[in-house]
């Protein structure tokens, strides 16, 4: 049985951690498509969280087409998160790390490195939309 | 609720039990012994040919036998001991939970808690009955050969045979569910259950039973000046010459020749009148619990 | 098991104007508050704040001095077999009978409740390796809240009520018992308030809060919709409570700068906002100690009480 856990202290929400939890599972390969996740009872009784949380998250997990319910059987693993293919994978890599060495010379430090790429990211959306 | 009524009486029911078999005990041997020598002494035949008065040195050899320091301090414990018992009994029925909490639990199943209380109520007082009859039963069968001497309308007698033991224990009782609910602890509330039980218990036992009924007049036959005879327990026969009548006392003093007293044969009729009185007051106290466990918010 | 979304069933709790008074003093005045079925509630405030007066309203042990009172649409009065039949309740400190073994807490249990289930009450203490024989003052601590709860679900009621259930316990009995709750929420979708004053642990517990200080209710309504009508803002000191989008509920003054919990909405903080504002959600636990530290005897009229007052779409009951 996958087994959830709860980080009381980072600050972001319940269900949201549980979906985060699922979808790194997929991208590591710990997580298969057919696979049943657990049902909300076993997570409410083993986090001590409350069931409508683990509701909600696998409520987002199907509108994502990660998970779907058959009736009377549970919630299982319907989709796959496609990383890229390890080719596109290790260029990415390889670039990134060159991109963080630079970023160390010039002197910035991990939480700037998070805060630029944060940024960069936000201003990249909203140019989508 | 009458099993769980019971599963949290049991200890003390059988507290009682012991104290009912403990009692029992020691009438036997007191009894048998009392018996024996009843009989040894010939005070059967005595009695019967003539009330008593001609055997004097045996009926005072048995009386200083049986009704020796022991036995008086005896009777002294048994007169406070169904106050005792009582409030043991009453106060910790309703105080105990309101003390431990546990009124948080009881009172939130789905019994309200006055179907609770009147169901404990009937249990209790239903076994206090039962224990208050064996306890009397016990008593009088021991003392049997001791009363057709002495008679029982005096005062450690009659406290213990007919219908007043259990009335008084149900009275104590009563007042210390009362006072339970009242208090709210137990140990408090059996003191201010037990004191006015007592004092109402003496009050009754000194002032008013004598006058229950209107005493009569005895006039001795003899000349003022030179009478024998006088008032208690160490007149045997009674000056009235009649086994089991309650010399009250002597107007006019001791060389008087006229008495107060009371009849033998209107001791059932006294002992119904006292008990009704203190059961009156049981079902008063416990009336007045019921409602105020009612009306109280929590 | 989910939240009920009004579907026809009654809510859980419907209170108008409540309210209870002790001799001169009132103990809670003006609770108006809607919950859901299924809804598992926080009732948070600090002692005396009026948590146990409305708990044992709702629990049937309660009369209450002026208001509505109605629990899955029952109006029945305190202390009546069917107001005591619909909630289940573990009390502060979860009283037992000490000298009774756990299986005659169970029996009392049948003998005082028509409901009863015995076979949810032995299944626990199977799971839990809680003997039926063992006397209840040999368990531990955790163990006797344990069978406390065993029957308050034994008794299938369709509200469990929890007053400060695991103030007493070690964190690992603390766990091991709010996973039984929940694990019965999920099973049974019965409707849970929990009664405490440890806010940090409700979160992940609660999806309905209802913060109480001084009799009065401060805030009530789902969780979610809560958090999101609330923001924390940055702010230049100076700027004043009409430039604010909405009501102030705490703030706090540095030198040059202000932080404050507003209540407001996405529309009228677009409307508002300034480009040298920080705007932040709120979390759980921080929107929960700015209600609680508003001055006691703040009006219940206040627009935090919207989501709690019943919207004219549900049902009157009938009586």
């Amino acid at each position: 049985m996958f087994r959830f856990r709860l980080d009381g202290t980072s600050g972001v929400p319940p269900y949201l951690q549980l979906v985060h939890q699922v979808r790194q599972s997929l991208l590591l390969g710990y997580l298969r498509e057919g696979d049943r996740l657990p049902t909300v009872k076993d997570v409410a009784g083993d986090l001590a969280i409350n069931p409508n949380t683990v509701v909600k998250a696998y409520r987002q997990l199907e509108h994502e087409g990660l998970a779907g319910g058959r009736p009377g059987q549970g919630t299982f693993i319907t989709g796959t998160l496609s990383p890229a293919t390890p080719d596109t994978h290790n260029t990415l890599r390889a670039s990134l790390e060159k991109w963080l060495r630079d970023a160390d010379a010039a002197g910035l430090d991990d939480e700037a490195v998070t805060a630029l790429i944060a940024v960069a990211r936000n201003d990249m959306r909203k140019e989508k939309v | 609720m009458i099993w769980v009524s019971w599963r949290q009486s049991r200890s003390q029911a059988i507290a009682c039990l012991g104290v009912l078999v403990a009692l029992a005990v020691y009438a036997i041997l007191l009894g048998t012994s009392m018996r024996t020598a009843f009989s040894h002494d010939g005070l059967g035949g005595c009695l019967a040919r003539s009330h008593g008065t001609s055997c004097p040195a045996a009926v005072q050899a048995f009386t200083n036998k049986f009704g020796s320091a022991v036995n008086i301090a005896f009777w002294s414990v048994l007169l406070i001991a169904p106050g005792l018992l009582g409030v043991l009994i009453g106060a910790p029925l309703i105080a105990r939970e309101l003390e431990y909490g546990t009124w948080r639990l009881a009172w939130s199943q789905t019994v309200p808690r006055t179907r609770w209380l009147a169901v404990k109520l009937a249990l209790v007082t239903g076994g206090l009955i039962v224990l208050g009859a064996a306890m009397t039963a016990v008593i009088t069968w021991y003392r049997a050969p001791m009363d057709r001497l002495t008679g029982h309308f005096l005062h450690n007698i009659y406290d213990f045979e007919g219908l007043v033991l259990t009335a008084y224990i149900l009275c104590a009782f009563g007042f210390a569910v009362l006072a339970g609910l009242l208090v709210r602890r137990s140990i408090p509330a059996m003191i201010v259950a037990f004191v006015p039980w007592l004092a109402i218990r003496l009050v009754v036992e000194f002032l008013l039973r004598p006058n229950f009924q209107a005493p009569l007049t005895f006039q001795q036959s003899c000349t003022p000046g030179q009478c024998s005879g006088g008032v208690g327990l160490g007149f045997l026969p009674p000056v009235t010459g009649h086994i089991g009548d309650w010399v009250l006392s002597q107007p006019g003093g001791q060389l008087a020749n006229t008495y107060l007293y009371q009849p033998a044969d209107r001791f059932w009729t006294f002992q119904f009148i006292e008990a009704g009185l203190f059961v009156a007051l049981t079902v008063a106290a416990l009336g007045a619990a019921i409602w105020l466990l009612h009306r109280r918010p929590a | 098991m989910t939240q009920g979304d009004g579907g026809g069933r009654p809510p859980a709790l419907r209170t108008v104007g409540l309210g209870r008074r002790y001799g001169h003093v009132w103990g809670l005045r003006d609770c108006t508050l809607t919950v859901p079925d299924g809804a598992v509630v926080g009732l948070v405030g600090p002692n005396g704040a009026g948590k146990t007066t409305l708990l044992q309203m709702i629990i049937g042990l309660l009369q209450p001095t002026e208001g509505h009172l109605e629990v899955f649409g029952d109006t029945s009065p305190a202390n009546s077999a069917e107001a005591l039949a619909r909630v289940g309740y573990v009390a502060q400190d979860h009283p037992l009978y000490h000298d009774f073994s756990v299986a005659d807490m169970f029996h009392l249990g049948r003998a005082m409740n028509p409901s009863w289930d015995q076979a949810v009450a032995t299944a626990r203490m199977n799971a839990l390796g809680i003997p039926l024989k063992r006397k209840v003052k040999t368990l531990s601590g955790g163990q006797q809240a344990q069978v406390s709860l065993a029957m308050a679900l034994a008794k299938r009621a369709p509200l469990l009520a929890l007053d400060e259930p695991v103030s007493s316990l070690d964190p690992i009995a603390r766990l091991d018992f709010m996973r039984e709750v929940m694990a019965a929420a999920a099973d049974t979708g019965v409707t849970v308030v929990i009664a405490s004053h440890v806010v940090s642990e409700l979160e992940r517990l609660c999806d309905w809060l209802i913060v109480l200080t001084g009799g009065r209710v401060q805030l009530a309504g789902p969780a979610d919709d809560l958090l999101a009508a609330h923001r924390l803002l940055t702010v230049p000191r100076a700027t004043r409570e009409a430039e604010l989008p909405g009501p102030a509920v705490h703030r706090a003054d540095s030198d040059r700068h202000s932080t404050v919990l507003v209540r407001t909405g996405p529309a009228r903080l677009a409307a508002q906002e300034r480009p040298d504002w920080g705007v932040e959600p709120v979390g759980f636990e921080q929107l929960v100690l700015a209600y609680l530290q508003r001055p006691a005897g703040t009006s219940a009229d206040d627009p935090a009480q919207a989501a709690a007052r019943p919207e004219p779409t549900i049902k009157a009951v009938t009586r």
